[in-house]
């Protein structure tokens, strides 16, 4: 049997779909529009990931990521002249460093009270974007951005769009690769047996710090992504609204694999946005889908797409 | 404004938070679990009783009756069909429950804001009669009535603890479920006793506090944030500590944007927190136990 490269069974598939996704969009403006919040969402999601899924702990700062992620696309455009491409590596960078400093002042917490530290970060980052008048422009926020400059090639919206799939399909890959790597066992068992993988001589809160901003980094990237797509962004662009839906993307789509944050969102953005029929209650539906799913169906979609698959393949995968 | 009142103003947000803490206390004593859907069930007595007066015409304290009860089956609810099926599944593990809480409390939320609109309604005073008024410093009647409130409240729930028979069950279970269970204690039901109990309470002290600034579907959140705080710096030492965490947190809610204005007092609950959870992570008060 031919060697095949892990994690590719995920990749082909989640082409496809995008491939499929893409064609359906075309040129319809709204349907680009939830596009790239799907993408956003994944990426929040995405962020999630490692430090949630992987490491074990529930930190819920991921809307000042993104803010962050979105701030860096703002400023950067309107108070400098640099290249906007920069926006994309400075955000994810000061989202790492911002994602870090947190994880040392609550490197000692886990479960709720770590959960509740990140949710009070989260408010205070956004007081702190409605405080900060002179800088972050208030509650207003910043709007009017400049368009992608690549030396003189400025991508249509369209692009934007294709790029935004294919930026989620790299990061759900490469995600999907970490989790395999012997990096992502060591941080999947430090999540079940953190005290054996200290004695085997891991550092544990190190490993934690760097989920951490492997994590923050990817929400900044989404958050830059919508600023860019939405021409403006404001304190309330990224609510916790957004950081409970993350949470639950994974359980719905399936956690087994980052592939199911990016189905989770997908399910996310059609029942909340692209649902006229349950337009006001997309929402509420989806939570208490969420409840559902977590007492009756724990491994979600995909687990239960695979589990399917191993039936009629008749073996296991 | 004189500075009383400002201290009146502090102490009336202490009660409240300390009421939330103390609903958080009684879970947590009971179920060992930090039940964060307390603060959506105190939305749900707020709002529901505001709607119900407002759009339906009804009595106030019929509504006010009907949004009690709704928040203790909520609570009940959350018990039965969420916390226990997800805690006998995933054992021990924080995290299966910490994720099912939040999913919970983001169903009420929603659920809040589908039957009950998402704007924020005023709150409806349960009883009219003349401010009272000490000096220059004026109690409103909502005030009055949730400072009373609290008083009783803390001391029915230290007596209930202390001197019945479902108190020390409430006791003996949280302290170890396990030997609990082994001793054939009602396990599940002195557990759903602690989630009805606080959520009753939970609804009253939404309603009363609705009148200060109002009751949104979103207000939920928050709300558990503060009563988790307030139940975190007290401590679990006494059933008195959450409201003494209650009252220090409601010092700093008001006293910090008096002096730094805007929303100071979001970073001063998170400093708070931050300085709690690193160096006295057991609160103020801590249970001592005799060796």
């Amino acid at each position: 049997m031919k060697q095949r490269v892990p994690g590719s069974v995920g990749l082909i598939c989640g082409v496809v779909v995008a491939a499929l996704i893409l064609l359906w969009v075309g040129a319809d403006g709204y349907r680009q529009t939830l596009v790239t919040t799907t993408a956003t969402y994944a990426l929040v999601a995405l962020g999630m990931y490692v430090p949630y899924l992987m490491a074990g702990s529930l930190s819920m700062a991921y809307g000042a990521y993104a803010g962050i992620g979105g701030y860096a696309v703002g400023l950067l455009s309107t108070r400098t002249g640099l290249p906007l491409v920069l926006a994309w590596i400075a955000g994810p960078v000061v989202a790492a460093a911002v994602a870090v400093l947190l994880g040392l002042a609550t490197r000692r917490l886990s479960g709720f009270f770590l959960a509740a530290v990140t949710l009070l970060f989260g408010m205070a980052f956004t007081a702190l974007l409605v405080d900060a008048e002179g800088l972050s422009g208030g509650s207003g926020g910043l709007g009017s951005l400049r368009k992608l400059n690549f030396f003189g090639w400025e991508p249509s919206h369209y692009q934007v769009v294709i790029g935004s799939v294919v930026v989620v399909c790299g990061i759900a890959f490469l995600l999907d690769r970490l989790r395999m790597s012997p990096w992502g066992v060591v941080v999947r068992t430090m999540r079940d047996a953190p005290r054996a993988v200290e004695a085997a001589g891991v550092r544990v809160p190190v490993m934690n710090l760097v989920a951490l901003a492997i994590g923050a980094a990817i929400a900044a990237v989404g958050g830059g992504l919508f600023t860019y797509s939405a021409g403006s962004v404001t304190p309330d662009t990224f609510t916790l609204n957004l950081v409970f839906l993350a949470i639950f993307m994974p359980l719905i789509g399936g956690s087994a694999t980052p592939w199911g944050a990016v189905l989770g969102a997908v399910i996310a953005v059609e029942l909340t946005l692209n649902f006229p029929v349950i337009e006001t209650s997309g929402t509420l539906i989806l939570a208490l889908g969420v409840l559902v799913i977590l007492l009756l169906a724990p491994q979600g979609v995909i687990g239960y797409a695979a589990r399917l698959a191993r039936l009629v393949g008749g073996r296991r995968g | 404004m004189g500075q009383l009142q400002l201290w009146l103003s502090a102490l009336e947000m202490g009660c409240f938070f300390g009421l939330l803490a103390l609903a958080y206390y009684l879970v947590l004593v009971g179920a060992g679990f930090f039940n964060f859907a307390i603060g959506t069930y105190a939305m749900v007595g707020g709002l529901c009783t505001s709607y119900l007066v407002l759009y339906e015409d009804m009595n106030v304290w019929a509504a006010a009756a009907v949004a009690v009860l709704a928040s203790a089956a909520l609570a009940a609810v959350t018990e039965l069909a969420v916390v226990r099926q997800v805690q006998r599944r995933s054992g021990r593990g924080e995290l299966p429950a910490l994720v099912a809480v939040a999913a919970v409390l983001f169903a009420i939320q929603q659920l809040g804001g589908y039957l009950f609109g998402y704007t924020t309604l005023p709150g409806q005073n349960l009883a009219t009669f003349d401010p009272v008024s000490i000096g220059d410093t004026v109690a409103q009647p909502s005030t009055v009535l949730l400072l009373g409130f609290t008083v009783v409240a803390f001391a029915a729930a230290a007596a209930w603890i202390r001197y019945t028979r479902t108190g020390r069950l409430l006791r003996a279970v949280g302290d170890s479920t396990h030997a609990a269970g082994l001793l054939g204690l009602p396990v599940n039901r002195v557990r759903l006793i602690a989630f009805l109990l606080s959520g009753l309470l939970a609804g009253i002290t939404g309603l009363l506090f609705a009148p200060k600034a109002g009751v949104s579907s979103l207000s939920g959140l928050s709300w558990a944030l503060s009563g988790f705080l307030a139940m975190v710096v007290g401590g679990t030492g006494s059933v008195w500590a959450p409201l003494a965490g209650g009252v220090l947190l409601g010092l700093v809610e008001v006293f910090v944007p008096y002096y730094f204005g805007g929303q100071s007092h979001v970073y001063g609950l998170l400093l708070v927190a931050l300085l709690f959870f690193a160096f006295k992570p057991s609160g103020l008060f801590v249970r001592r136990i005799r060796a």
